[in-house]
């Protein structure tokens, strides 16, 4: 199965990543497209930086890339931005093709879930009133991806 | 007329980071369990206490007789359980609780109250980033509304809720920095039970301890903070851990907390991970990509 996980500066060619996982023999081609909010929290975003631990951020992805990929028996990529971008840019991309549009759905989801928990980027917002803050990842969530409230 | 105040210990968590339920765990000296302590602390300031739990979720250990409330609203994770209960008693003003926070202490709870108005949420700032700590907080009967509202547009983090609504925002002094800190993971614990309280004084080194030179590398908040990406440091600490417990005592810096994840030589690392000279550290504040 194919793997591939990038952190890349801004802005993302993802032409290639399409061409690379898709196949004949895959019907099923999903994708996720994480932008830019233009607010959070009630505030309005203007501009948004993100960095990444580089060389653990691509080796965890890649790891997480491999895992899904084997447990789906899908092809799948992903390649997450770094640098300073603005609302409506793209911030990560996902991608997963399968024979049957089942497992690429369940794919790329569990893709984007476990990138965002498990591989060192972090966002910082710049807001209308010129503050800034670096964000949290947040843990009240508690949907079914992330049932750990206390 | 000031609102009665209930007090609702959030128990209904799966917690599947750590493996076991964190409310049945044993984490303070005096050998009660967490529920058991935050049950007590709760009863010391509120006319009536409960203790929220999910459907079908077996009573942690220690929690005698309390009144149970189970999650009766579809919408999952903590708001369920705040939800239940401000359904139950729509008129009192409720000071929430979780059961993972074990550093929370009357002296944080009379804070809390003190600062209290008729605002519909009562919370302190968080160290890190500033936006409201809701599983610490006092839930006034205002916020039933506020709270229905966001539910039934699926917005679930109350965190979230109370910064988009305004919260009244209380800072915690210096010396209880830490009182917010929660445990989610078997590391963040092992953290506590070998380093003590955070912010505690950090053991003395034994004797002249020969120090190993590593480099540590900075990244997000922790970055600015340092106002550096990178840097040198000599240390006589044996392992990664006990490094984090050194920086964190000797330098206060805020935002060296359970929540951050260590990495040596580009590669995750667990607390007890030996320390080499030339090593390649790095703290980890929680991530936010995507």
């Amino acid at each position: 199965m194919n793997v591939d996980f990038s952190i890349s500066q801004h802005p993302l060619d993802i032409t290639p990543l399409r061409e690379a996982i898709a196949s004949p023999d895959c019907g099923g081609f999903v994708h996720f497209e994480g932008r830019v909010r233009n607010h959070h929290a009630g505030r309005a975003v203007t501009a948004l930086r993100y960095e990444a631990y580089r060389e653990l951020a691509e080796k965890e992805g890649a790891r997480i890339v491999a895992e899904i990929s084997r447990k789906h028996g899908v092809r799948a990529a992903a390649v997450h931005a770094v640098g300073d971008l603005r609302p409506g840019d793209l911030a990560v991309w996902v991608g997963a093709a399968a024979a049957h549009r089942e497992a690429a759905f369940a794919a790329c989801r569990e893709l984007i879930d476990a990138i965002k928990e498990r591989v060192p980027v972090w966002k910082h917002e710049t807001y209308a009133d010129g503050k800034t803050s670096w964000i949290a990842g947040c843990d009240h969530a508690g949907t079914a991806g992330n049932p750990d409230h206390p | 007329m000031k609102p009665p105040l209930r007090g609702l210990l959030l128990a209904g968590g799966r917690s599947t980071r750590m493996g076991r339920d964190k409310a049945s765990m044993i984490l303070r000296g005096n050998g009660q369990t967490q529920a058991a302590n935050a049950l007590r602390l709760l009863e010391g300031s509120c006319a009536g206490v409960f203790l929220s739990l999910r459907e079908g979720q077996e009573k942690p250990e220690g929690c005698g007789s309390v009144e149970i409330l189970r999650d009766a609203v579809s919408c999952g994770g903590p708001l369920a359980g705040i939800l239940t209960a401000m359904r139950h008693d729509p008129e009192a003003a409720w000071l929430v609780l979780a059961c993972d926070l074990p550093f929370v202490d009357a002296e944080v709870v009379s804070l809390l109250l003190a600062g209290r108005d008729d605002a519909p949420f009562t919370a302190f700032a968080s160290a890190v980033d500033g936006l409201p700590e809701p599983l610490c907080a006092v839930y006034g009967p205002a916020a039933l509304p506020i709270l229905e509202e966001h539910a039934a547009r699926g917005h679930v983090c109350p965190r979230h809720i109370m910064a988009e609504e305004g919260a009244r925002l209380l800072q915690l002094p210096a010396a209880a920095r830490h009182a917010l800190e929660n445990i989610n993971t078997p590391r963040d614990l092992e953290m506590m039970t070998r380093f003590g309280d955070p912010g505690a004084a950090p053991p003395e080194p034994a004797g002249k301890t020969p120090g190993r030179e590593v480099r540590l590398g900075w990244f997000g908040f922790l970055a600015e903070q340092r106002g550096r990406r990178e840097e040198m440091l000599v240390t006589p600490a044996g392992t990664v851990g006990e490094l984090f417990a050194e920086l964190a005592a000797r330098e206060g810096t805020g935002g060296l907390t359970s929540g951050v994840r260590f990495a040596v030589n580009d590669e995750f690392a667990s607390p007890d991970h030996p320390l080499k000279a030339g090593d390649k550290v790095v703290f980890m504040p929680p991530f936010s990509g995507g």
